[in-house]
């Protein structure tokens, strides 16, 4: 699959760390400036019956995606993604409890080799 | 917080685009950065095609994906998003939806159609299959939310793989649609 932009590269990423809090860390820029995809995780303020559902959909997407070869990252994460993961049969990507852009930003080079 | 925008999937993510739509190598920022420079806070929906037929899929029309299998794996995705949508709704947010028109599935106002459209992947070049109307999955969201007595919200889609395309009309709509509420 060839024909388009794609960067081959897909982060599962805590809905926190795309919808920051002032002052709080802001993944959405260094996603796009390292040509990263995004899975958004549920939010932490979500209760459980909501959050389930939508974590077991974040994990198999990224199925999807690991099955054609894709690079896949967590960054930040969320109760229960290794579970989830697991279920779907992906192997545990690589993750990160980024503290900084540029910490993220090496992360994140460094797993899209 | 002025208000929560579900947007499709691909907004996030243009690897989850059929072959060749992809547009950008992962999130797709105008339009995330009007959302943002507002202030609204993003969630983001499944792709219902991505975890059906998968990367490899063809392009389609809505009646080649509408069988009763893909609508109940698209009630399935959109259950667990009209759980939050009714969060938010019922914590008094506003929420919008921010779809992808010409989508069989995540089409707003146009989708595809073409009820002859089938076998080898190929028809006269020229042939028009957008149409007015939803996507599947859209029409799936509505018809969970109406189940739990929560109002559609607002939405448009994006209009990105059109033929018309205007980056800078589908920013002034996305920012009169937020400010519509």
């Amino acid at each position: 699959m060839e024909g388009d932009e794609r960067g081959f590269r897909v982060a599962l990423v805590s809905g926190e760390l795309l919808n920051p809090a002032p002052g709080a860390l802001d993944a959405m820029p260094v996603l796009v400036e390292e040509d990263w995809g995004a899975i958004q995780l549920p939010a932490a303020d979500y209760p459980a019956d909501v959050a389930a559902p939508l974590l077991d959909q974040a994990a198999e997407q990224a199925e999807e995606f690991a099955r054609h070869g894709y690079r896949l990252a967590v960054v930040g994460g969320h109760e229960g993604l290794a579970e989830a993961l697991e279920r779907h049969g992906v192997q545990p990507p690589p993750q990160i409890d980024p503290t900084s852009a540029s910490e993220l930003r090496s992360f994140l080079l460094a797993a899209g080799r | 917080m002025p208000g929560v925008a579900f947007v499709a999937h691909c907004l996030l993510n243009q690897n989850s685009k059929t072959d060749g739509g992809a547009r950008c190598p992962g999130i797709y920022s105008p339009l995330v950065d009007e959302l943002r420079a507002r202030g609204w806070r993003i969630e983001q929906m499944p792709c219902p095609e991505l975890a059906f037929t998968g990367l490899n899929r063809f392009w389609a029309v809505k009646e080649q994906l509408d069988t009763s299998a893909y609508r109940r794996h698209c009630r399935r995705l959109a259950a667990a998003v009209a759980g939050a949508v009714e969060l938010h709704v019922r914590r008094g947010d506003d929420v919008i939806l921010v779809g992808i028109e010409g989508s069989p599935s995540m089409g707003v106002h146009v989708t595809s159609s073409d009820p002859k459209r089938g076998g080898r992947p190929t028809w006269p070049e020229g042939t028009d299959e957008l149409s007015p109307g939803s996507g599947i999955f859209m029409e799936e969201l509505t018809a969970e939310l109406a189940e739990r007595g929560v109002q559609t919200p607002r939405a448009m889609g994006i209009r990105h793989q059109l033929p018309d395309h205007d980056a800078q009309a589908e920013q002034a709509a996305l920012a009169e649609l937020m400010e519509a509420g």
